[in-house]
């Protein structure tokens, strides 16, 4: 049930880890999602990441490759967890709007997809810095009615804003430079 | 642990803007959102635009992430409901994470520039003020010189002009000027650019201010310059135009003769891209018009009014296709999408 803490002789291959941790990890996220499917695509993507960026030090045990597997696998499930509760959050605001309004499919992927990506650039921030980034960038509120809001001076909400605009700045920058990197490649 | 070797730092064009000017960008960003930026931190703001390339890089990221992320957002039924929700889901991540030892896998990040672009037409009239002969946004003034010689300034543009001595004497301090020299005085006509000095032989031309460099066409008669580095001189005939810094002349091509309406108000483009029509219709607006990189490029033909830029905006998204948003009031981005035009302001 649990893993020997067997020490690999030499650093293992990928293929040696999939063998040994696969289907030990798929479980294990089953049970934590409760669902089969999806269990099976993180588990999916827990190897093709460590095929993309294996761990820095490499494993000397088995027990230490399911532990960095399960702390992989862990932040995983909370991304995953994020994606759906933004995409019910959006459900959930055009449900509240009058019958009549219906944006193209195209027009909702768009506002979704900026959404998701706000998001996980937003848990990277400090909260206040989310915060203040949320409601002056998009609610369009201005830095003084933020910082009554979040009980903080003007000053310190521009600092906050500045602060989450230069995370999504970096973001862009590594998007267009993977996208380049992708154009480039053969 | 051994750090990642630097990224070697490059000070060219090509090269990614430093983190501290993409902080300061951040920063611009921060306060011109922040309801408490007049026209002297929009000036202030446009200025530093101005002075570096790597500025307006910077920017363009500004840019993109509002156009790309922020606009949809924006746009969407109930932004602050949405905002709202987003930051309920937010804390929940926050408190499901702080239960997890994160692992430290942090992704190098190549900052890769690309080519933003953006208009700035505040730089050259800030040192314009004290001109004779000033002409401000939007506008094309018509001047009568008192030897009977006449001036058009274009929208944004400023010159001085001295009768006084043995020569008549324009210098153009910014912007652009068509000439049209009054025959039969004895005296040279001359226009000085920190580039060179023209002088007219008989005729009617526009020069055109350019960063560290001068534009002239010819439309009658012909131009002699003399560049104020090294003294190279050369001829410009009827018909030819050619750019000159302080030691070259480049090779003359063709005018364009579209290139003299904006004398009658008009923007004639004959095959312009988006990214010159924007630069000239620049002038002709006292805000920030911005250009996503993506459609920078394309071509437009079509005639436009100068002196209705909202409108000369409208037709030009309809004609190619755009979509035209205001992230503030003063400010007119514009992007790829389908015809979509917000109530003017």
């Amino acid at each position: 049930m649990s893993a020997s803490p067997f020490p690999y002789p030499s650093p293992p291959s990928v293929g040696l880890l999939y063998t040994d941790h696969h289907a030990w990890l798929r479980t294990w996220l089953q049970r934590r999602l409760g669902n089969a499917a999806d269990a099976a695509d993180l588990a999916h993507e827990a190897f093709l990441r460590l095929i993309l960026k294996p761990a820095p030090r490499g494993f000397d045990s088995k027990l230490e490759a399911r532990a960095y597997l399960r702390a992989m696998a862990q932040g995983m499930c909370i991304n995953l967890w994020r994606r759906r509760e933004i995409e019910q959050a959006w459900l959930d605001t055009l449900a509240a709007q009058p019958p009549a309004f219906a944006p193209s499919a195209e027009r909702q992927a768009i506002v979704l997809q900026a959404l998701q990506e706000i998001a996980a650039l937003l848990s990277e921030l400090p909260p206040k810095a989310a915060q203040a980034f949320l409601m002056s960038a998009v609610c369009g509120m201005t830095a003084a009615e933020v910082g009554q809001e979040l009980g903080v001076s003007s000053r310190m909400v521009r600092k906050y804003v500045a602060q989450a605009m230069l995370r999504c700045m970096q973001a862009q920058a590594m998007q267009t430079a993977a996208a380049l990197r992708q154009a480039a490649a053969p | 642990m051994a750090a990642p070797a630097g990224r070697p730092q490059r000070a060219d064009d090509a090269g990614p803007p430093p983190h501290d000017i993409m902080e300061q960008a951040a920063q611009w960003y921060a306060l011109l959102v922040s309801g408490e930026a007049g026209a002297a931190e929009r000036a202030q703001w446009q200025a530093w635009l101005a002075s570096h390339p790597h500025h307006r890089r910077a920017w363009a990221y500004v840019e993109s992430v509002s156009q790309r992320v922020l606009a949809p957002l924006q746009n969407s039924p109930d932004p602050r409901l949405l905002a709202d929700k987003v930051h309920a889901v937010d804390a929940r991540t926050r408190a499901r994470r702080r239960a997890l030892a994160a692992i430290g896998a942090v992704a190098g990040t190549g900052l890769l520039g690309w080519a933003g672009w953006s208009r700035t037409p505040l730089g050259g009239l800030v040192a314009s003020w004290t001109a004779d002969y000033r002409a401000g946004f939007g506008d094309i003034r018509a001047f009568t010189l008192q030897d009977g010689s006449r001036i058009w300034l274009n929208a944004a543009s400023a010159a001085d002009v001295d009768m006084d001595g043995g020569l008549r004497r324009v210098v153009l301090a910014a912007g652009e000027i068509l000439v049209s020299t009054r025959h039969g005085d004895p005296r040279p006509f001359v226009v000085d650019t920190p580039q060179g000095r023209l002088r007219a032989l008989g005729t009617r031309f526009t020069v055109r201010r350019e960063p560290g460099r001068t534009f002239l066409a010819v439309y009658e008669g012909a131009v002699a310059i003399r560049t104020a580095g090294n003294a190279t001189a050369g001829v410009i005939p009827a018909g030819q135009q050619a750019r000159f810094g302080p030691d070259r002349i480049d090779a003359a091509a063709p005018a364009d003769p579209a290139r003299e309406a904006w004398t009658r108000g008009e923007l004639i483009a004959w095959d312009l891209s988006l990214a010159e029509i924007v630069d000239e219709l620049g002038r002709y607006y006292p805000g920030h018009i911005s250009l996503a990189p993506d459609v920078a490029r394309r071509r437009v033909f079509g005639t436009f009014p100068l002196r209705d830029v909202d409108g000369a905006l409208a037709m030009l998204a309809e004609a190619a296709s755009l979509r035209l948003r205001r992230p503030l009031p003063w400010w007119i981005s514009i992007e790829a999408g389908p015809a979509a035009v917000p109530p003017r302001s």
